[in-house]
């Protein structure tokens, strides 16, 4: 998702020889430099009443506590901002000591590139980061020389996870009487019964995010850790005619047929799709842990709860949003001291504890009995390797492509074979200007 | 009952006849002029209602429902995480100094051309107009490199700059139009009192055109008020952030909170209603005035 709003402006060639004369030479000294700087600057755009903004206020105050001559320069900025202009703030003098900022490709991937990037792989193992983070939480973590994921050198370190998952209220599976499925078969016969009383069981925002991770949910249920690697790596070409993708494109349309997806969900936006599920309108919505601290706080009229998508090993997700160092740092050592302390067991367990997924969470020490069973779930993928990022990622503006192409299935505009074929393109496009 | 009823159609139909034939005409614009306004108020009303909502009436009510209690947290809240006195501040300094300065300018490029009708005025606004018309996604690059140069990025005299420049690019245009039919007889008449070019302007130019220079003035200050593109490229720092980019903290990755979204909304457009209700009466005198006393 955060690839797809990359609104980053041409002429980036321009910043690319300018930053590589900056990105030279002081491998050695880079573990102590900055550590007598007076202040450090932190950036990032977590609300301040978020998981992440709470655990984060807490690591301040920690770092504060251990750095007792050093300022700490917070500023809380917009998603928009840091999005549309990170090339050019990295670039200045106005660049952070440290900041939060968008994994991915198009984002870490390309600034790493051009040399803006601070390379922790040192610090990652030196500290430990490598081994506290599972495999495919550091895929989002490492970028080659490409600006490619998946392997080459850490420039980034994930504080927290995400995933998708099937949320649904307790009160209206008790009224139909379901009990919660665990085989794909059992979810459908669960839909079914849903459909036959004139309830369409499926929140779904199609002109947003949620559709295509649906469909991609369905993918992946024909799916092995080699076509992730193939589809998101680009390991292998990808067969779109394949079982994989053909699988998922035939049932997300036998789905919208047989009425577990409204026909005009095709103009529903995410926000809306959640305050419908909120309201009770729909018994299941299909979509990421990023809502679940809202649903927390929020639901108050009927009792929920969440499991993953039945008989899937592989689901939607990833980890959260990485901390980068400038390569213009002036506190870069402090930098790394800030990171430390957030996948610190004491950070890490407070951002499990207000509703949000960390890393490296140890579940009896989180003391809610929602957000454990979120926890323990995300723990359950990772030990099984079972993260298998976004379908918008392969590409840039792949996002609008996947929109459009899922809204086609669901309005019933496009046949599923239209719609794999719709995708192939810009997919294939863009592995022949990456020159594979 | 028969009795009354005739007398008074008797009585009333001369009189009433033309109103009754004017009534429902008059009515049917009644009601699509309140359909109209209901249309354009709406928007505003469901922010106005939602800023004042508690989160969880939200989600629970949906964004059309009235609150159930009246919310003012969402709005304290947001006034204290982005320190929104000092974003108005900003603002309104950004704003004010690119109002005056851009009028200045105007008036200056707009005497040349429209009233000294330099060689070639054609050619010059032509060029205004194109960098009028110029998207600012295309400046950005150049506008970057340069105000690192001068050591301007991250400061809202980088902005201010810019937007005199934008701003009186526009002004000039439509001032040199306007000059260009100045009443020749007032000029020959300030001349032969011995005025020079320089009293002329400043006696006898910009006194009669004040209506549409006070036009531009509030234009240009409600314009760079609402400018978010560049401000979001050019500031930086929180300390010197305006008020259009600081409503953007909201806009999270995936999520958005409505109910502080709209509660920053309103507070964010009041100063500028403020603004433009305070200047109402100028606008509407200086449209109707023309340019020419």
């Amino acid at each position: 998702m955060t690839i797809s709003r990359r609104g980053l402006l041409a002429g980036a060639l321009g910043l690319t020889t300018a930053a590589a004369l900056a990105a030279c030479g002081d491998d050695d000294a880079s573990s102590t430099e900055g550590a007598d700087a007076k202040t450090l600057t932190l950036w990032h755009y977590e609300g301040p009443t978020s998981a992440m903004g709470i655990a984060w206020n807490k690591a301040i105050e920690i770092f504060k506590q251990k750095h007792p001559g050093v300022e700490v320069k917070f500023e809380e900025k917009s998603f928009e901002q840091i999005q549309q202009n990170a090339q050019m703030i990295l670039n200045s003098d106005s660049a952070p000591d440290i900041l939060e900022y968008n994994k991915g490709n198009a984002t870490a991937g390309l600034l790493s590139k051009q040399g803006l990037l601070t390379d922790l792989s040192d610090e990652a193992t030196k500290r430990g980061w490598d081994s506290k983070l599972s495999g495919s939480l550091q895929t989002t973590a490492k970028y080659d020389d490409d600006g490619i994921m998946g392997s080459g050198k850490f420039f980034g370190v994930p504080n927290y996870g995400e995933y998708v998952m099937v949320y649904y209220n307790k009160a209206m599976f008790d009224k139909y009487k379901i009990a919660v499925p665990t085989t794909l078969d059992e979810f459908t016969a669960a839909m079914d019964t849903f459909v036959k009383n004139k309830v369409t069981p499926l929140a779904v925002g199609g002109a947003e995010y949620p559709a295509q991770q649906i469909f991609y949910e369905l993918a992946l249920s024909k799916a092995d850790r080699a076509f992730v690697d193939d589809y998101e790596l680009y390991k292998n070409k990808v067969d779109f005619n394949g079982p994989v993708l053909s699988y998922g494109a035939q049932t997300f349309a036998e789905w919208v047929s047989k009425g577990y997806i409204a026909k005009d969900s095709a103009g529903i936006k995410a926000e809306d799709m959640g305050v419908a599920w909120e309201q009770g309108k729909f018994p299941i919505l299909i979509s990421g842990s990023w809502w679940y601290g809202r649903f927390a706080k929020e639901i108050k009229d009927f009792e929920w709860g969440t499991f993953l998508f039945p008989g899937n090993k592989l689901h939607p997700g990833s980890s959260g949003n990485l901390w980068v160092v400038p390569e213009k740092s002036k506190a870069k050592a402090l930098a790394y001291d800030f990171i430390d302390i957030t996948m610190s067991p004491e950070i890490q367990n407070l951002l499990g504890n207000n509703g949000g997924v960390p890393v490296v969470a140890d579940p009896s020490a989180i003391t809610d009995a929602k957000n454990k069973e979120l926890i323990e779930n995300f723990n359950k993928l990772t030990t099984g390797d079972g993260l298998a990022f976004y379908p918008d990622w392969p590409a840039p503006g792949y996002y609008d492509v996947m929109v459009a192409g899922v809204q086609g299935l669901i309005n019933g505009s496009k046949t599923p074979q239209a719609f794999l074929d719709e995708i192939a393109k810009p997919y294939n496009e863009n592995l022949a200007d990456l020159g594979k | 009952m028969t009795v009354t009823a005739t007398r008074a159609s008797r009585t009333r139909t001369p009189e009433k006849a033309p109103l009754r034939e004017r009534h429902p005409a008059r009515f049917i614009i009644l009601v699509l002029l309140l359909v109209l306004l209901l249309l354009i108020v709406a928007p505003l009303l469901v922010v106005a209602i939602n800023a004042v909502k508690s989160p969880a009436d939200y989600a629970a009510n949906g964004p059309l429902a009235l609150p159930h209690h009246l919310y003012f947290q969402g709005i304290v809240d947001f006034w204290n995480r982005v320190d929104f006195g000092l974003k108005l501040w900003n603002s309104f300094i950004t704003s004010i100094v690119v109002a005056v300065l851009a009028v200045i300018l105007s008036v200056f490029n707009a005497y040349a051309l429209g009233i000294g009708r330099v060689k070639g005025r054609i050619w010059f606004l032509v060029f205004f107009l194109i960098a009028n018309l110029l998207p600012q996604e295309v400046l950005v690059y150049p506008l970057y490199y340069l105000s690192k140069q001068l050591g301007l990025y991250d400061s809202l005299w980088s902005v201010i700059i810019i937007f005199t420049v934008i701003q009186s690019a526009f002004g000039t245009y439509l001032l040199t139009s306007v000059y260009t039919e100045f009443p020749k007889e007032l000029l020959e008449a300030a001349a032969i009192d011995g005025a020079g070019k320089w009293r002329a302007l400043w006696r006898v130019v910009v006194p009669v055109s004040r209506p549409t220079l006070a036009v531009l003035f509030t234009f240009f200050f409600i314009w760079t008020w609402n400018e978010f593109f560049l401000p979001l490229i050019f500031l930086i720092s929180n300390d010197n952030q305006t008020v259009p980019v600081a409503l953007g903290v909201l806009q999270g990755d995936r999520m958005m909170d409505a109910t502080t979204t709209s509660a920053s909304a309103l507070i964010g457009i009041i100063p500028a209603m403020l603004f433009f209700l305070i200047f109402q009466r100028t606008l509407t005198r200086g449209i109707a005035a023309g340019a020419i006393k």
